[in-house]
C-alpha cells in the first residue's frame, strides 16, 4: 500500500475508534413522536440532551448501546441554553469522557455523533469553523463559548456530542440555537446548567421587576454628572425587587456595583449569572441628582 | 500525524468511473467498470432507454447498451464493447465490516463537474432509521453516509479509504447520502462475470 493510502486508512481507523469510544456513552432518547434524539451519559445516572427534542415530560425512555430500552425521568429543562437533563438507573452504560473545548481551534477535525434506535452510533464528519467567547442565545441563555462547526446535524443528531479525533466530548450539538449553523453547547455550560437542573429542576435567572429604556443625557447633564446616560425606569410593579429597593419611575440607573451602565447588555449579563439573592449597589440619577440604592436581585417568575 | 491525502484513493477510483449520457445531451450520471472492462454499473434512474453514450476516463465517447435494469433496487448494467480492455475494474469492498466514522469517498459528476471527489464518513448499512420515510423503500438495506452527493453523482461509486467500492450512489434523504450496497451489484451481475 502506498504511503498516502496508509495514512488515509490510519486516519479512517482513528475516526472510527473515536466514534466507538464516545458512542459507548450515547443513548437514543424517546421523548417525541417518530424519530428519537440523542442523549449523552454525562454523569452516572444522568443523561443530557437538547431541550427542543424533549416534547413530553412523562413516558420517556432511552435505548442503551446494547439495544435495551429503559425508563428515564425528566430532571429539568432549560429553554435558554436548549438543554434537558434526564435521570436513568446508575451503572447502565459508561460515562462520557469530557474534553476541554478551549483547546479546539478553527480547522480541527471533529465528529458529530448520534444514536438512533437501530444499533451502532452514527457519525458526521467536519471541521471546527469558528470559536469565540461568551454569547447569549436568542432564547436568552448564556453560553460560555462560541463553538461552531461545518457538521451536518442530521435528523436524530440533536442532543448528540461534538467529539474530537481522540473521542473526547466537547459539548452538546444543537440544531435549534442558531439554525442553520451547527452550534455546540460547550462542556462548561452543560455542567453549570446540569447542576441547577438536578438541584431544582430549572435554571434560576435574576430579576429586577422593572421596565427600562436606555437614555442619553442632554449636554448640560452630561457635563454636570460626567455621565453619558443610563437606563430609565418606565414601569415598576409593587413587591418587585426594584420596588423594594425604593426605586421610582423616572430614575435613571447609571451604574451597578460601581460599573458604568451604558445599555442592556451589562444588565442582562448580570442577571444571567447565579445572582438570585445577591445585593447590588445601584448608582441612580433622580431629579438630576446622583443617589444610590441597594437592590436584592430576585428570581425571575417562571411561566406556569 | 502525517498528512493524509485522499488523492491516491480517489485516483484509483476515478480510473474506473465513466459518464453515462442518454440521447447525447447533458452530463448524465455516473457509472463504473465492474468485473469486466466493458461492463458498467449505474443507477436504473440514469438510464431510461436501451442505448446510451459512455464517456471513458480518457474522454473517449463510445456507445453502450443497457443489458440489465432493476428499478426496485435502482441498478442497471451497461455494456460498451468499445470502452477498451485497459479500463481497470473497480475493486469491491464490504460495507458490513465498516465501522461508523470510517472515511468514505464518492466519485461522480455533480452538476456536470466531471469526476468530482467528495469525502465524508460511513454511518450505517441497513434499513433507514424509523421516521425517515422513503416511500416504502426505507426498509431495504442502504449504505448510509455523511457525504455530499448531488445530481450527477447517481450511479457513481461510494468507496472506503482504500478506494474499494461499498455501494452505488443513489439518492439523498434528509441530507443523508444513500448508496445501494455492493452485494446487490454482485447479485445483478450473476452469470455475467
Amino acid at each position: 500500500m502506498s504511503g498516502d493510502l496508509k495514512s488515509l486508512t490510519t486516519l479512517s481507523e482513528q475516526l472510527a475508534d473515536a466514534v466507538a469510544a464516545a458512542g459507548a456513552a450515547l443513548v437514543a432518547v424517546h421523548a417525541r413522536p417518530r424519530l428519537p434524539s440523542t442523549g449523552i451519559h454525562w454523569r452516572d445516572g444522568v443523561v443530557v440532551t437538547t431541550e427542543g427534542t424533549v416534547r413530553r415530560d412523562d413516558d420517556i425512555t432511552v435505548t442503551l448501546p446494547n439495544g435495551k430500552r429503559i425508563p428515564a425521568t425528566l430532571a429539568g429543562r432549560d429553554r435558554g441554553t436548549d438543554l434537558a437533563v434526564l435521570r436513568i438507573a446508575p451503572g447502565s452504560l459508561p460515562v462520557a469522557s469530557l474534553g476541554d473545548p478551549g483547546t479546539l481551534r478553527p480547522g480541527h477535525l471533529v465528529l458529530a455523533l448520534a444514536r438512533l434506535d437501530d444499533g451502532g452510533p452514527r457519525a458526521a464528519f467536519g471541521a471546527v469553523s469558528a470559536t469565540g467567547g461568551k454569547w447569549r442565545s436568542w432564547k436568552g441563555g448564556e453560553i460560555d463559548r462560541w463553538l461552531q462547526s461545518d457538521l451536518d446535524i442530521y435528523p436524530g443528531f440533536g442532543g448528540g456530542p461534538l467529539v474530537d479525533t481522540s473521542g473526547l466530548v466537547h459539548g452538546v450539538n444543537s440544531g435549534g440555537l442558531s439554525r442553520p449553523l451547527a452550534t455546540t453547547i460547550p462542556v462548561a455550560t452543560v455542567n453549570r446548567v446540569l447542576t441547577q437542573l438536578l438541584e431544582r429542576g430549572y435554571v434560576a435567572r435574576g430579576w429586577i421587576g422593572a421596565a427600562m429604556q436606555p437614555v442619553r443625557f442632554d449636554l448640560a447633564a452630561r457635563r454636570q454628572l460626567n455621565l453619558e446616560g443610563g437606563l430609565l425606569l418606565l414601569s415598576l410593579e409593587p413587591d418587585t425587587p426594584a420596588a423594594k429597593a425604593g426605586l421610582l419611575l423616572g430614575d435613571v440607573i447609571v451604574a451597578i456595583d460601581g460599573k458604568k451602565l451604558e445599555g442592556f447588555d451589562q444588565l442582562l449579563d448580570l442577571l444571567g449569572g447565579e445572582v438570585v439573592g445577591k445585593t447590588v449597589r445601584l448608582d441612580l440619577v433622580r431629579g438630576g441628582r446622583p443617589q444610590t440604592a441597594d437592590l436584592v436581585i430576585g428570581e425571575r417568575p417562571r411561566r406556569p | 500525524m502525517s498528512v493524509a491525502f485522499l488523492s491516491t484513493a480517489a485516483d484509483l477510483l476515478r480510473a474506473s468511473v465513466v459518464q453515462i449520457i442518454e440521447g447525447g445531451r447533458g452530463s448524465g450520471g455516473a457509472g463504473f467498470a465492474w468485473g469486466r472492462p466493458d461492463l458498467f454499473v449505474t443507477s436504473a434512474h440514469v438510464v431510461s432507454r436501451k442505448r446510451v453514450t459512455v464517456v471513458t476516463p480518457d474522454r473517449r465517447t463510445v456507445s453502450g447498451a443497457v443489458i440489465r435494469r432493476d428499478t426496485d433496487r435502482d441498478l442497471a448494467i451497461v455494456h460498451a464493447a468499445g470502452a477498451g480492455d485497459e479500463l481497470p475494474v473497480a475493486r469491491p469492498g464490504d460495507p458490513n465490516t465498516m465501522r461508523p466514522g470510517s472515511l468514505v469517498v464518492a466519485v461522480g459528476h455533480p452538476f456536470g463537474m466531471v469526476d468530482a471527489v467528495s469525502a465524508g464518513v460511513f454511518q450505517a448499512v441497513g434499513p433507514l432509521p424509523r421516521g425517515l420515510g422513503l416511500n416504502g423503500k426505507g426498509s431495504l438495506p442502504w449504505v448510509q453516509a455523511d457525504v455530499r452527493l448531488a445530481p450527477g453523482n447517481s450511479g457513481g461509486p461510494l468507496a472506503d479509504a482504500e478506494g474499494r467500492v461499498i455501494g452505488v450512489a443513489a439518492m439523498v434523504v434528509s441530507g443523508l447520502a444513500l448508496a445501494v450496497p455492493v452485494e446487490d451489484v454482485e447479485l445483478l451481475f450473476s452469470g455475467l462475470v
